[in-house]
């Protein structure tokens, strides 16, 4: 039973770490309609950012999470410049342009990565590293708990400003119909840049806590595009509240299904799970996300 | 149909087949040359970026250092060595499509193989057909000489011939040693060290608390966990030196550290210790190649030169997989030198090198070059013998295997 709750426990914070990387990008997915390829590189991206701002300044990385956040929604605005003149341009494969768009400049990211910073792979050390915090018999990493405690905060956030504020409201409008929110009044481009600038700066923290956790390396970042997708596709696609049940639940899994079956058989798992909500519930497993 | 017609379509035909002929990649050589092309087919993007470059460096350095000492001296001329190189991209289908690149395109007289045991595996089916020798100075997965590939050879002996070693020195100094878990990552060469692991702690008589092979970016994590509420004696993991780290990061977040932490492969490389700090300490792993070593060779000196060399030519120290690499340029060196083979090589020379790599038995500032001829490690240097080697503070301890252990382990692991 102890080692059941454990497992419980360690799922709950892997899906924290799941949570923090879909969170910007099922947002942008929403609201651009984008499947971003660059999500793996925000990450990678991040953790470099808070590697070489602690490594100058002996500061513990945590504590640039708000510088990160401010120089990731610079980026994501340039970046954003560039897919909004794709998207204007409404050609005949428009998603297949910003597809390729988005996939070459994550390549550009990760070359660009190893060629400046090499490809050793490198700690990141934080206040919280080798902290555990023990619930009786439990343990809990400090850090993985600071990144749920993190992500859990951000999409209660990130929901609370979709859903009750005028913001929001435009954000919502848009994700719906672009064209008719902006016959309404609504600035959609403006809404767009802030949706993206928020997307990238919340994965660019979500970096952070994930090159702290495990390491960084320029090539860590292909494993959680690949895990965005999952996520952002189980919870529905552009359906915010449903990443927190996703992410849970495919840290859960993943946790269980290693400790008690086998780790050769989590990934298995987890794409069967995958197929059963495509296959029953192709809008999410709470059934709300995008229709297309 | 008449006449000007049917003459007008046998010259398209004619030509098509010319062309076609022209067209046709071969992997017979160009024109004349006095040096030799090598092939570099490694993987220098993707998962094993890392150990690609290693090898990169490896084969560079033994390029540079012929060539500074005018070249391979064959039949009384120097030819020297000119690398061409191709990115694997950590793939073994990438991997295959740039070796056979290099064998039609580029003609390369020998090539110097792949980082990873997967993506060598990928490669080999391509230098049989073109028969174009092969020397792989990294990979080290027992599957690579099962299946007698006659056009290559790796200088590193399989891992099924050494992880054991490990195991086997721990438990014969400590015999209060009892139990052990085991885990390692899915791929050709940590899944082979994981099984080897196995194999030697049932030999031992260990008891076995858990066995798991898990895919290359699995969060360590839950693993950990598991193993902290085994408590084995010994909690051995095989992986890359990016899994080692990821796995001490998730030790040390829940402050575990067993009795004996084994790993095998990169516990003792610069990039391993900056990662890990102090909870590097006390790590048992193994070696193919210290700096410690008393082997000699004639292009590099002794192992000591060479790991100065090293040092000065890219700011770092060399691991085994460097040595090994450089190494397997020397081999190729040798079995040129006494077939008398110069440049180019065409089909029939090549045949000659492969017959002449499997004669060479020489010393090296590795170590012993010798290739098996048959059996389970066909063409693989099985000459060379592991060290066991325990971190302490930073420093590489030779503890074994028996009498080649300059101090004995340090077990329990005293916390970090």
């Amino acid at each position: 039973m102890e080692l059941f709750v454990q497992a419980l426990i360690s799922g709950l914070m892997i899906g924290g770490v799941y949570l923090i990387i879909t969170l910007g990008f099922n947002l942008a997915f929403g609201v651009l309609g984008v499947i971003d390829f660059v999500v793996g590189e925000w990450v990678m991206l991040g953790a470099f950012s808070g590697y070489w701002l602690s490594h100058y300044t002996a500061l513990d990385p945590l504590a640039f999470l708000p510088v990160t956040a401010v120089i990731f929604a610079g980026l994501g605005f340039l970046v954003y410049l560039l897919l909004n003149h794709i998207l204007k341009r409404r050609s005949a494969r428009t998603l297949l342009m910003v597809f390729v768009f988005t996939f070459g400049l994550s390549t550009l990211f990760k070359g660009g990565a190893l060629t400046a910073w090499g490809f050793n792979r490198r700690s990141m050390d934080t206040f919280l590293s080798s902290k555990t915090l023990f619930l009786g018999q439990f343990l809990i990493p400090e850090i993985r708990l600071a990144a749920f405690v993190f992500a859990l905060v951000a999409a209660l956030a990130v929901a609370w400003v979709l859903y009750f504020t005028r913001f929001g409201l435009s954000v919502r409008a848009v994700a719906l119909d672009a064209d008719k929110a902006r016959l309404m009044g609504i600035k959609v481009n403006r809404v767009s840049a802030v949706v993206y600038c928020t997307y990238a700066a919340l994965t660019g923290m979500a970096g952070e806590f994930i090159g702290a956790i495990y390491s960084v390396t320029p090539q860590m970042g292909v494993k959680y595009t690949i895990f965005a997708f999952f996520v952002a596709v189980l919870a529905g696609l552009g359906y915010v509240p449903g990443l927190i049940v996703a992410a849970v639940l495919l840290g859960v899994i993943e946790s269980l299904v290693t400790i008690y079956w086998g780790a050769q058989y989590s990934l298995l798992i987890v794409f069967l799970a995958l197929y059963a909500v495509l296959l029953l519930a192709p809008r999410g497993i709470l059934g709300k996300g995008r229709r297309e | 149909m008449n006449t000007n017609c049917l003459t007008k379509r046998a010259g398209v035909v004619l030509s098509g087949l010319v062309f076609l002929g022209l067209a046709v990649p071969s992997a017979n050589a160009s024109p004349s040359r006095d040096y030799y092309k090598v092939g570099v087919v490694t993987s220098l993007s993707g998962q094993m970026v890392r150990g690609g470059n290693v090898t990169r460096r490896g084969y560079d350095l033994w390029a540079e250092t012929v060539n500074k000492q005018g070249g391979i001296e064959v039949a009384g001329h120097k030819y020297k060595v000119r690398l061409i190189y191709a990115d694997g991209q950590s793939n073994p289908q990438s991997t295959a499509d740039a070796a056979q690149r290099m064998i039609t395109r580029d003609h390369v007289d020998f090539i110097l193989g792949p980082y990873a045991s997967g993506t060598t595996l990928g490669a080999a089916p391509i230098t049989e057909r073109y028969k174009v020798p092969m020397i792989t100075g990294s990979a080290e997965s027992p599957t690579i000489w099962t299946h007698h590939f006659k056009y290559t050879f790796g200088t590193i002996p399989s891992v099924d011939h050494t992880a054991g070693k490990i195991v086997e020195t721990v438990v014969n100094q400590n015999p209060s040693a009892k139990t052990i878990a085991i885990f390692g990552i899915n791929d050709p060469f940590s899944k082979s060290t994981a099984e080897a692991y196995r194999t030697e702690a049932k030999k031992l008589g260990l008891k076995i608390l858990s066995y798991d092979v898990v895919p290359t970016d699995a969060d360590p994590q839950p693993l950990v966990i598991k193993a902290r509420s085994e408590k084995p004696d010994i909690l051995a993991i095989s992986g890359e030196i990016s899994n080692n780290i990821n796995a001490i990061n998730s030790m040390k977040s829940i402050n575990y550290s067993p009795n004996a932490l084994l790993m095998h492969y990169g516990v003792n490389t610069n990039s391993f210790l900056k990662a890990t700090g102090k909870w590097s300490n006390y790590v048992i792993g193994a070696t193919l190649w210290s700096p410690k070593t008393p082997y000699k060779g004639q292009l590099f000196g002794t192992a000591q030169d060479y790991y100065k060399t090293a040092q000065i030519r890219y700011g770092s120290a060399p691991d085994y997989t460097e040595a090994a690499s450089s190494a397997a340029g020397e081999a190729f060196a040798a079995a040129l030198k006494e077939a008398k083979l110069t440049p180019p090589l065409t089909t029939a020379k090549r045949e000659k090198l492969m017959k002449a790599l499997e004669k060479i038995n020489i010393m090296t500032f590795y170590g012993p070059i010798a290739f098996d001829t048959s059996g389970k490690w066909y063409h693989d240097n099985t000459k060379l013998n592991p060290l066991v080697i325990q971190m302490i503070n930073g420093k590489a301890v030779i503890v074994g295997p028996g009498k080649l252990g300059n101090q004995k382990v340090v077990y329990p692991r005293p916390k970090p």
